[in-house]
């Protein structure tokens, strides 16, 4: 119960009576509190800058894929390298299927001035409208977001790191940037653009979460893949008109 | 030629003829005091609105201000009016600094890097009310809308450059909301324009447009380019993400 190893062994030990400034067990390390913060946040949150380590190069062709899938001739899987005895993914500028945010980024922002670009063209641009086109976006990326974890999570693997999923979420603005540059540029495109960037988006994802989950899974139901995997490409369709589609009412 | 500072002699614990040598050669002085304008130390620091002195103590310049202020702190008075540094001065504004910097930025094509290397704040908020006062000529009252955008765009370019650049990407807030600031000039120059332009949405109003948007765009990529390290390389992504913040303030400026 006392400590037996205090640093007089010499003095005696006072029954009943604890010693100031003694433990009265062997200390357990404790972690400091932003230890512990940085420990869970990077149990979520795996280390951005590896999404960022792209050129110019890598921006271009990984355009041409998600825009036109069709025409991807190569494979869809991601190149893994050991590292420190654990398996990792490539960054971005060596292989053109890791996911990157550079590109979700500046297509959303695109897709926010374009938007209010084609707001102002009818007339109706005033700055709350593109603050609430803003929050549009965010809620239609967060939908996109909730819609592969889930997908992802109920077939038993939760382990992709969510940046990956908010990066291959974010891809479905770039072909969303291309429908409202069409519907500006003409407004009868808009009915030929709005399918043919659902399509993508969806073949698009469908692809790379076949990767993602014969990577991660734990159980391989072939069935249900392919449900979930027809359900994710059909999602798209309502999901995107209702971003597509751009007026003062946020809403719908 | 060196400067002679008389610094107080050095005591060696040996005491030999040497050291004996070595004190006569050097004069033991007061320790070191700046030299004086003589007006100074002929005017009493109390009374201070003596015309004679003033008009002494002016031409001494804006160092003989300091030190005169300072020497009149060190005798234990306070210091008089025309002793204390200009407002704008005291304030961190300086004037000619701005000009040459807004200057800098009219020619896109040749890039003075050497003016914009000291960031400072006062420059663009000088831009940003002009162009809300040149918004408010037109109608519109949006003097936080175009604060908060300016805030927010350069947040975001903050992010976007020191992400890219990775390890060795040094960008810091003050410079990249600076450098920001200061190439809101074109759009300014835009909104100024756009006063005299007939109001119906033409495609004469949208070429206007994209020239001070591709000016001004030119002009911030380059200059981020080479102030910060490590964005050498990404020149095409970083001015991409300017062309994107500056087509949102010339969205507020032609709609």
């Amino acid at each position: 119960m006392y400590n037996n190893m205090g640093p007089q062994p010499g003095m005696p030990m006072h029954q009943g009576i604890p010693q100031p400034g003694m433990p009265m067990h062997p200390a357990i390390p404790q972690p400091s509190p932003s230890e512990y913060v940085q420990s869970n946040i990077s149990r979520y949150f795996s280390d951005p800058q590896y999404y960022f380590q792209v050129n110019d190069q890598y921006v271009r062709n990984k355009l041409k894929i998600v825009l036109f899938p069709f025409l991807h001739r190569g494979h869809w899987t991601r190149i893994s390298e050991p590292v420190g005895g654990r398996l990792s993914y490539k960054p971005p500028i060596y292989d053109i299927n890791a996911p990157d945010l550079y590109i979700p980024l500046m297509a959303f922002g695109t897709y926010v001035v374009l938007a209010g670009l084609s707001l102002g063209l009818y007339g109706k641009f005033s700055p709350e409208a593109l603050n609430w086109l803003f929050v549009k976006g965010m809620v239609g990326w967060f939908l996109q977001v909730m819609l592969l974890k889930i997908s992802l999570l109920s077939l038993g693997s939760g382990e992709a790191p969510l940046l990956d999923i908010v990066a291959y979420a974010g891809y479905t603005f770039t072909g969303l940037c291309l429908a409202v540059l069409g519907k500006i540029i003409w407004g009868y495109s808009y009915y030929v653009l709005i399918p043919w960037t659902c399509l993508c988006t969806g073949v698009f994802l469908v692809k790379t979460m076949k990767r993602v989950l014969f990577a991660e899974a734990r159980s391989y139901d072939s069935s249900r893949h392919h449900y979930l995997l027809i359900f994710v490409a059909l999602a798209q369709f309502p999901l995107l008109i209702w971003l597509g589609n751009i007026s003062v009412n946020w809403l719908f | 030629m060196t400067k002679e500072f008389a610094v107080p002699p050095v005591d060696f614990a040996g005491g030999s003829t040497a050291g004996a040598n070595f004190q006569q050669r050097r004069v033991p002085t007061a320790p070191f005091q700046p030299p004086r304008p003589s007006s100074v130390s002929s005017s009493i620091p109390f009374m201070s609105f003596d015309a004679a002195s003033a008009a002494a103590s002016t031409p001494a310049g804006p160092f003989g201000g300091t030190i005169a202020s300072s020497s009149s702190f060190g005798g234990g008075g306070y210091a008089s009016f025309e002793d204390e540094e200009p407002l704008l001065d005291e304030l961190g504004i300086r004037p000619d600094q701005i000009w040459k910097k807004t200057r800098s930025i009219l020619n896109p094509f040749r890039i003075n890097k050497t003016v914009h290397k000291d960031s400072d704040l006062s420059g663009p908020i000088f831009l940003y009310l002009a162009l809300c006062l040149f918004q408010l000529l037109a109608g519109k009252i949006q003097f936080g809308v175009i604060l908060g955008w300016v805030v927010v765009s350069s947040i975001f370019l903050y992010i976007v450059f020191n992400m890219l650049a990775g390890r060795n990407g040094n960008l810091n807030l003050h410079t990249c909301t600076s450098l920001v600031g200061y190439s809101l000039l074109p759009v300014v120059m835009l909104s100024a324009v756009s006063l005299f332009v007939p109001q119906g949405a033409g495609p004469v109003r949208f070429v206007i447009a994209a020239a001070f948007v591709l000016w001004a765009t030119r002009a911030c990529s380059n200059l981020v380019v080479s102030l910060a390290d490590g964005g050498e390389e990404h020149r095409g992504l970083i001015s991409y993400a300017c062309f994107l913040i500056y087509t949102l303030f010339t969205l507020l400026v032609i709609f």
